[in-house]
């Protein structure tokens, strides 16, 4: 609005004060006149509301809606009417020539590890990643772009500052073309938002067993240093590459999330799957090696069956109930050992697209558990309004009404891996972002 | 002249045992300090990507007066209590500057999605607009 040449006051709770002010400054206003409230709102009655207005704000000590006034109506400052480029600085191009234990503590105090040790990256270390692909050390993989979007700074960053990452992370440079391939998806680790989504990571393709990658018995625990390095480097490169992970400024995850630490890699055992890997269901080749992001809340466990001790135990029907305490805007990764993924095709599941579609048609909510669902109310109920469907029908049903959980089948998607030492699964409620060739990053 | 420390540390009613004990702390700094040299230093390669440079713009010109004026209050995000903040502040206005005319709007889309209708309706029709942004 301001560009446009109308004054607007952006007003929010005093608990962004600080990403207010930096997003600001990132898109080119840094002393845009802002106004905080207290901290919440939600939740606070309409007098407590009108007592704000009348209160101080928190952070500029004066009363709310004479601070708009002034705010809409005092002329523009000097600063307030600058135009031009700003460098910003990303800091000193190297650290050092300290001892390994202090450049330790550099990384760690300047927020550019996991707070776990890291290789450091000596010149000589990263030169021998580099040799891991044969793309040049200077090649962009993402160019800087002014801040749109209150998330991450768009910071840019070549095959040499994600050399840098994977060294940290203690990969080989045998694995730096999947971290390439990860790299060239953005946006990288450390998902910024308040709901503290995370990531997993899915590889496909002969380089699994190139990279001695584990897909049998804990498959999804630190038992392979290709599974556990790789994992990590998606965190580092999204500290470091784009700013992230700063809390107050690019992370606002209220709770955080576990996953964050090693992003939940998985290497699909294609051997020992009854049914074509992921990345085939994309439209890559069998041969090809791929790597899918997707992302999402959280992983919760399925052990086991519906009518556990029955004849037929019925996978299906567990996974659907699994289903149900989902967030519902992200999709599913349903995470299948070997015995559960042949379990289900004797089920008459012969496929994954048989599976997903079973699963979307059996996985349903009432409308009022619709339109009372947090994710409804703030991200869905603005598109009703805008028309966009299905939410504008089914903002219009009745709140007994019976709607899918998931928009699509296409948002349930299975990968198969574990050692066979029981029947169990894991479901992540997350959505697929992409898949990408590993192939062309060698 | 030359100090006999232990006799001194004896008159004051020290044991001499202190000069052994600072001897052997002296001792033990001097070997940190040579450890600390002779240990081996490295150069690290920074892992921070590249910012962008930040194109500035002025902000628009101020309002000589509220009075007779139309203002935007937006619900730019839907978060909850958004829209009964906007509400009591329209209240306010009615009560204390009846002058000043406010149009209330929710901003369609997702909280980060423009809305580029709602924000031609505002520079046609408004003249400012406080935007409630969350949480």
């Amino acid at each position: 609005m301001e560009k446009m040449g109308v004054p607007a006051i952006p007003m929010c709770t005093r608990a962004y004060t600080e990403l207010a002010n930096l997003t600001a400054a990132r898109d080119g206003m840094p002393h845009l006149r802002q106004v905080f409230t207290p901290h919440p709102v939600g939740g606070k009655t309409a007098d407590e509301l009108a007592a704000y207005l009348v209160n101080p704000d928190p952070v500029s000590g004066k009363q709310i809606m004479k601070e708009i006034i002034d705010d809409l109506t005092v002329p523009l400052t000097p600063d307030e009417k600058k135009t031009g480029m700003q460098s910003i600085a990303a800091g000193p191009p190297t650290f050092g020539p300290e001892t390994y234990d202090s450049l330790q503590e550099v990384f760690m105090t300047n927020g550019m590890t996991d707070y776990l040790p890291i290789i450091i990256p000596t010149e000589e270390k990263v030169e021998a990643m580099l040799k891991g692909t044969s793309h040049s050390p200077d090649e962009v993989l993402r160019k800087p772009i002014q801040g749109v979007g209150y998330l991450a700074a768009q910071w840019g960053y070549t095959v040499r500052q994600v050399a840098v990452n994977a060294v940290m992370a203690g990969c080989r440079p045998e694995y730096f073309p999947v971290v390439l391939a990860m790299a060239s998806v953005g946006p990288l680790g450390l998902f910024g938002s308040t709901t503290s989504s995370s990531s997993a990571i899915v590889i496909n393709g002969p380089i699994r067993e190139k990279l001695d990658m584990n897909y049998g018995l804990g498959a999804l625990s630190p038992f392979a240093q290709s599974n556990a390095t790789i994992g990590r480097s998606w965190t580092l490169m999204g500290k470091n590459l784009t700013n992230g992970g700063i809390p107050g400024d690019t992370y606002q995850g209220g709770q955080g999330n576990q996953l964050d630490y090693n992003n939940c890699v998985i290497a699909e055992d294609e051997k020992n799957s009854p049914w074509p890997p992921l990345h085939v269901q994309f439209g890559f080749k069998p041969g090809e090696n791929v790597v899918s992001i997707f992302g999402g809340p959280d992983i919760r466990q399925g052990h086991g069956a519906r009518g556990a001790g029955a004849e037929m135990a019925m996978f299906d029907q567990q996974i659907s109930f699994m289903c149900q305490s989902m967030v519902g805007g992200d999709g599913v990764l349903g995470i299948l050992d070997p015995l559960v993924a042949n379990r289900l095709v004797e089920q008459g599941y012969d496929t994954k697209e048989k599976l997903s579609d079973w699963v979307y048609k059996n996985t349903q909510r009432t409308v009022k558990d619709f339109k009372e669902s947090f994710l409804a109310y703030f991200h869905l109920y603005p598109l009703a309004l805008q028309g966009r469907e299905p939410y504008a029908t089914w903002y219009k049903l009745p709140d007994d009404a019976m709607i899918p959980f998931f928009l699509s089948a296409k948002q349930i998607n299975f990968v198969v891996c574990g050692g066979q030492a029981n029947a169990f699964f894991q479901i992540a409620n997350m959505s697929h972002g992409r898949s990408v060739s590993i192939d062309q990053w060698m | 002249m030359k100090v006999n420390r232990r006799k001194l540390l004896s008159l004051l009613g020290m044991s001499p045992a202190i000069l052994a004990g600072s001897r052997a702390d002296a001792e033990q700094k001097k070997k940190a300090a040579a450890g600390a040299a002779s240990e081996p230093k490295y150069t690290a390669v920074s892992p921070k990507g590249t910012p962008p440079a930040v194109q500035l713009y002025s902000m628009a010109p101020r309002l000589d007066t509220l009075d007779g004026k139309t203002i935007y209050l937006v619900d730019a995000t839907g978060f909850f209590g958004s829209d009964k903040l906007l509400e009591k502040m329209q209240a306010w206005f009615q009560q204390n500057m009846p002058g000043v005319k406010t149009v209330f709007r929710r901003k369609a889309g997702i909280y980060g999605a423009d809305d580029p209708k709602l924000w031609a309706e505002i520079k046609a029709n408004g003249n400012a607009a406080i935007m409630a942004i969350g949480h």
